[in-house]
């Protein structure tokens, strides 16, 4: 017996191995634990694919936004047609999705979700900022994804934080290619929103609960951002005040954030006017 | 330049929302944390209690289990207050924060039913309780797939496995000082059927997988200490045969204890 024993540890033949599994009697218990589990990463996987396709719409939604050169009006047509292109994708993704997010799934998944949510947050936010100069509001957020998904304010402030981002680099595009920005009502608008927005931010007490709070640590990262965000158009601003009158035509902030944005095309061609 | 329409851009009310969820969630977390205090200590207690296993001569193990049962009652009580804490909100919203404490709970119920189950006289099945047993033990649900209700997970299970595998292993040299050579061709035998088990999930990259990844040690560990009582003769011939022989031994062999113990 002792010899069965030992020739058994380093290759085990196949019938044996075929025996064991038969006389194993929680066999059975564990393939059915496989199905489950097979389930649940399967459904796993494709929320996180969602997530990504949703990400990489918003994404371009926030560029075609960017593009848009006066703000607190309704988009151009051919920029408003791009943006509600990429709007119906996402919608459609998350009507695909949402069956599998629903009831106890809706929380299982969410940290899978939630990285194409506060995109899409992000997105849609700057887009309701730039026609109407108003946040947008969490029901509406809500709304605009009709119930298929929760939105939580968890996912709606981190999108609004990366917010502050977009709304950074369009001020800046917008001081460096309007006239007089010194005295121009949409840059200082654009300005004081930052500031209120970064006010309302500061006054959020996100540090309950020991730092794994609700927002988590991500929050302490995103307000140092956001912070940096706002401080480069007071800047800028500021600048352009100061020194505004000698600039010659098509002067642009020492920014290099503002290029990475959507207006880097239009940037170039200002420095072929020169 | 043209436009003189300046809205405040913030309506307050949306952070102040934002700040009473943060406020909410904070307050949850920290009554779930409160707790799970209860449960850990009752952990704790019941687990000094059939972790005596490891020193007491086999005809007293049965009896050590049953004294385990105070502790068994409280725990259940222990989770019914974090149920009744938790039960208005998503399952999976907080789960996170007690998964591991239910995991170190499912595991002592199934070192209970297992001490229980190989020590009874004339009886040598080596047994693990089903996920249902010990969600019944518990008086919880287990693997709920579309209501929203507290229950144990089939990972959560999973773990409590593999921790009783481990118990186990160390059970193994422990029976051996004893002079008790049935226990560890017992386990031998579970701990083969469990890490055969394990091999037909499809486990990711995740806790589970990495702790799983660890039984093949137990198998070996435990497969050397049996070489060696097998080598010295110390386990009765036959003793590693499968099947109807086997269970026949071992029956012949528990009568040893079981007498002592009437």
């Amino acid at each position: 017996m002792a010899t069965a024993q030992r020739s058994r540890e380093p290759h085990r033949p196949k019938n044996i191995l075929a025996q064991e599994l038969q006389n194993n009697p929680y066999l059975s218990m564990f393939n059915h634990f496989r199905d489950e589990l097979d389930e649940h990463h399967d459904r796993r996987e494709r929320v996180i694919k969602a997530s990504r396709d949703i990400t990489a719409l918003s994404k371009k939604m926030i560029f075609t936004v960017q593009r848009a050169r006066e703000p607190f009006s309704p988009l151009p047509t051919s920029l408003s047609k791009e943006y509600e292109t990429r709007f119906k994708q996402i919608q459609n993704i998350i009507s695909i999705i949402s069956p599998d997010l629903q009831e106890i799934s809706a929380y299982r998944y969410a940290r899978q979700i939630s990285g194409g949510i506060q995109e899409y947050i992000e997105a849609i936010a700057f887009h309701h900022y730039l026609t109407t100069g108003k946040l947008i509001p969490l029901s509406a957020v809500q709304q605009s994804v009709k119930s298929l998904i929760e939105i939580t304010p968890g996912d709606y402030i981190l999108g609004i934080f990366d917010l502050v981002g977009e709304m950074m680099r369009f001020s800046i595009t917008m001081i460096a290619t309007r006239g007089g920005a010194g005295k121009d009502e949409k840059v200082a608008k654009a300005l004081r929103d930052l500031r209120e927005l970064r006010l309302e931010f500061e006054g959020l007490d996100t540090a309950l609960g020991g730092g794994s709070g609700l927002l988590g640590k991500e929050v302490q990262k995103k307000l140092g951002v956001m912070k940096a965000c706002v401080e480069k158009v007071e800047a800028a601003v500021c600048g352009v005040i100061v020194r505004g009158s000698e600039r010659p035509k098509g002067w642009i902030p020492d920014l290099t954030e503002a290029v990475r944005g959507g207006g880097s095309g239009r940037i170039d061609r200002i420095y072929e006017d020169e | 330049m043209s436009s003189g329409n300046i809205y405040a851009m913030v309506d307050p009310e949306i952070f102040a929302a934002v700040q009473e969820q943060i406020e909410i969630d904070s307050q949850v977390k920290e009554d779930i944390r409160e707790a799970l205090k209860i449960i850990d200590k009752e952990v704790r207690l019941v687990t000094s209690i059939l972790s005596r296993v490891h020193i007491v001569s086999p005809e007293h193990v049965i009896e050590l289990t049953t004294t385990a049962d105070e502790g068994f009652k409280r725990l259940r009580d222990g989770i019914q207050g974090l149920i009744d804490i938790v039960k208005d909100y998503p399952y999976y919203k907080y789960n996170g924060i007690w998964s591991r404490d239910i995991q170190n709970v499912a595991f002592l119920v199934l070192f209970q039913g297992w001490l229980q189950r190989s020590y009874a006289p004339g009886n040598a099945e080596n047994s693990l309780m089903t996920i249902e047993e010990v969600g019944g033990v518990l008086g919880i649900p287990v693997n709920l797939k579309t209501e929203d209700r507290f229950h144990l997970t089939i990972e959560e299970y999973l773990h409590a496995v593999l921790g009783l595998v481990e118990e186990l292993t160390r059970l193994t040299t422990n029976a051996v000082t004893q002079h008790d050579f049935l226990r560890p061709r017992m386990i031998n035998r579970f701990i083969k059927d469990i890490h055969s088990s394990f091999q037909v999930l499809n486990l990711k990259n995740d806790s589970l997988r990495r702790r799983g990844d660890g039984l093949k040690y137990n198998v070996k560990k435990v497969e050397e200490v049996n070489y060696d009582l097998i080598l010295r003769n110390l386990i009765p011939t036959g003793a590693d045969e499968e099947g109807t022989e086997k269970k026949g031994d071992v029956k012949e062999d528990a009568k040893g204890p079981s007498e002592q113990q009437e």
